[in-house]
């Protein structure tokens, strides 16, 4: 398609709400870039940005200005540490803890050699401790919690409200990749609560999402059931 | 407004010289090529002057579109993570971060209601791909501010039903055109002429209000 036929389409592009041909006609003429589209789009963007206004104003909780500094705080770099600590050193040491609580609560029967918990819990701080992780919630009507994703160190799963699993079930997590077939990344039990923490240690290559199914007890080679959490990263 | 330093940062004057002056000041005039720049430096500093200036409309949207305080909360946290940690990306002259942020924001709000409602489709992996930072350059910064809000307001109150009605599907909801075209049981051509004209009307709204 031309430029004067995709013209009309640059504001549903922005919107997201542009669908085939007319999308991925635009995705190659920003893709070459294509100056008149790139121009029009970036134009529509703004009108979108603008878009905001039609929302009513909120304040935020006031809480949530110390919850994103906390989450920035500890990959700042060292000069600012002295004056950041004290923000994130209550979020840090929740999140320990709650690891911590969950490593004894789901750790397996078997016997490690050294030291299993602190181990666990040391990879799941490394996990968290990761500039480059990517942390991301998950509200799903069923569950609700967070997955923390580091490409070289592996994925910490948090969550509460899950559902009840029938006996002679388990809950495994997957890792989508953006093409293939999910890979499993474990299998887990939530506690008495209905909670639960899950750790996969370990590089995570080309993940596109987490999921997390319900499957027979000792886990899947594919997923025999529809995700009940997907989290895209 | 270009500002000749950055001193909120890490080369600026001293702060105990009338520290809530200085820091009133530069609140006000820090633009997005010094916050940018000090973003990608990892400056905790810049993340909070980030979050002071866009924290609000950032909450609004994701709120609006979401429908619930606590989801609102953790999607904003994400939207603000996502940027400290993709800031490298953007481009400090010529981005835009404001319109770059609230694109992630909406972003995640409308994947989370579509998760929520079972719509996960290809729409939403993508959408990863339009909020990359490089995409937001070029852009007009300013158009982000009450004024506008309140232009906007006004030309949406002057949006005949239809045309209201389709604009707010597609922000709140992210409805495609073929799922506004199910919904309101009207002709997909119908839907596209009904967005296109209410886009253009706000657009001339707003951009009439840009030169003025």
């Amino acid at each position: 398609m031309t430029c004067e036929e995709l013209r009309p389409e640059y504001d549903a592009y922005a919107l997201g709400i542009a669908e085939d041909p007319e999308r991925g006609e635009l995705d190659a003429h920003l893709a070459r870039r294509c100056d008149a589209c790139s121009r029009g789009i970036a134009q529509a963007r703004s009108t979108v940005a603008a878009l905001s206004g039609i929302v009513e104003s909120v304040a935020p909780p006031s809480g949530l200005r110390r919850r994103v500094l906390a989450m920035v705080a500890q990959d700042a770099p060292a000069r600012e540490q002295k004056w950041s600590l004290p923000a994130w050193l209550p979020w840090a040491t929740s999140v320990a803890f709650a690891v911590a609580l969950a490593v004894v609560v789901t750790r397996p029967a078997s016997v490690a050699p050294v030291n299993p918990d602190v181990a666990k819990l040391e990879q799941a701080l490394s996990i968290l401790n990761d500039p480059v992780t990517q942390d991301v919630s998950f509200g799903e009507p069923t569950a609700r919690g967070r997955v923390f994703v580091s490409p070289s160190r592996g994925i910490v799963f948090i969550a509460a409200h899950l559902p009840k699993l029938d006996p002679g079930k388990t809950f495994q997590m997957w890792v989508i990749p953006a093409k293939g077939n999910p890979i499993s990344a474990g299998t887990f039990v939530s506690a008495a609560d209905a909670s639960a923490i899950h750790l996969r240690p370990g590089p995570v290559t080309g993940a596109a999402a987490v999921a997390v199914t319900v499957e027979p007890a000792g886990g899947s080679m594919q997923p025999t059931s529809t995700p009940f959490i997907v989290t895209k990263l | 407004m270009q500002r000749g330093h950055n001193s909120r940062y890490s080369l600026g004057y001293p702060m105990i010289l009338l520290p809530g002056l200085i820091l009133a000041l530069e609140l006000s005039e820090t633009n997005d090529e010094v916050l940018v720049r000090a973003l990608q430096r990892r400056e905790s500093q810049a993340m909070a002057d980030s979050y002071d200036r866009f924290g609000r409309v950032v909450f609004s949207v994701v709120l609006g579109v979401v429908r619930d305080r606590v989801i609102a909360e953790d999607l904003t946290q994400e939207t603000f993570l996502r940027a400290w940690n993709r800031a490298a990306g953007f481009d400090a002259v010529k981005g835009a971060l404001g319109p770059w942020l609230l694109a992630i924001a909406r972003n995640r709000a409308i994947d989370h209601v579509r998760s929520v409602s079972g719509r996960m489709d290809r729409n939403s992996f993508e959408f990863d791909a339009r909020e990359h930072p490089s995409l937001f350059v070029d852009m007009e910064r300013e158009v982000i501010n009450k004024d506008h809000a309140r232009v906007l307001r006004g030309a949406m109150a002057k949006l005949n039903q239809n045309h209201r009605q389709v604009i707010e599907l597609a922000y709140y909801e992210g409805l495609s055109q073929s799922e506004m075209a199910e919904r309101l049981s009207q002709p997909l051509g119908t839907i596209k002429t009904w967005v296109r004209a209410a886009l253009k009307t706000l657009r001339d709204e707003i951009g009439q209000e840009l030169a003025a």
